[in-house]
């Protein structure tokens, strides 16, 4: 409780946070939702670097200056987290969205790659 | 001596013990109910705020009684075959005590990206006044 106050004077050094993950597959693919509150769409950053997609937002819960807290739950912070993406997911076709401060990402399955004969050359 | 490092042992375990050590953590005070409420007053108002994601205005239910203020709703679960469920889902509920008067006609709430903020403003009568004392 003591970092999260300390950490509202000084916006730099927020703590990180690892947002609560729901991974689940459906027909059309996996869906990951992820529950961020507080973080604006251009707070968020999305980033896929070979196997492992990252999430990045930052959640500032501006204060007012004057206010003085009874009770302190939950602060300011910087959530992150990372997904490793299996190699049946097809990446360029990977949607997010933002509402109400959960993120929802779709991860839509590869299309099966038509079946092909190899031949066999002769030496 | 042999030391037989059977299958317990595979390289790289301790440095994956201290990166998990490094890794972000849900936060502290993070695991207490739900949804995690910050209270908090200034001159003129109460504030009540809590992370509610995922839920829409009409879907949080908030009641102001005599004494309290409940927060209520329930968040629905995804269907589907689930790999990894963390978020809580299912009904919640969080009573707020008021133990000082506020003005009932003029509390207002708020939700954007999933933070509930409820002012309260304190009543009139409530404000601390000061008392000259003559010099008899």
């Amino acid at each position: 409780m003591s970092e999260n106050t300390a950490s509202q004077n000084e916006p730099k050094a927020l703590p990180r946070v690892s947002p609560a993950t729901d991974i689940l597959e459906r027909e059309d693919g996996f869906y990951v939702y992820m529950d961020i509150p507080g973080v604006r769409r251009g707070d968020l950053s999305i980033d896929i670097n070979e196997n492992e997609l990252t999430v990045t937002g930052r959640a500032l819960q501006g204060a007012a200056e004057k206010e003085s807290f009874l009770e302190v739950q939950f602060g300011p912070g910087e959530y992150v987290r990372a997904v490793s993406l299996s190699d049946r997911v097809d990446r360029e076709r990977i949607t997010a969205s933002l509402k109400d401060g959960v993120l929802t990402l779709h991860l839509p399955r590869l299309e099966k790659l038509a079946p092909r004969r190899i031949p066999v050359l002769s030496a | 001596m042999v030391l037989d490092f059977n299958t317990i042992y595979y390289p790289g375990r301790f440095e994956r013990l201290i990166e998990d050590f490094f890794k972000p953590q849900p936060g502290e005070g993070r695991r207490m109910a739900f949804p995690p409420l910050n209270v908090s007053e200034d001159e003129a108002n109460y504030y009540v705020r809590s992370e509610v994601p995922g839920m829409a205005m009409d879907a949080v239910e908030l009641t102001l009684t005599e004494k309290s203020l409940v927060i209520r709703g329930e968040r629905p679960t995804e269907q589907g075959k689930y790999y990894r469920q963390e978020r809580p889902a299912g009904f919640f509920q969080r009573v707020v005590a008021l133990n000082v008067p506020v003005d009932r006609d003029k509390v207002r709430a708020t939700l954007t990206d999933g933070v509930l903020t409820v002012v309260l403003p304190k009543c009139e009568g409530a404000a601390p006044k000061k008392i000259s004392i003559d010099v008899a």
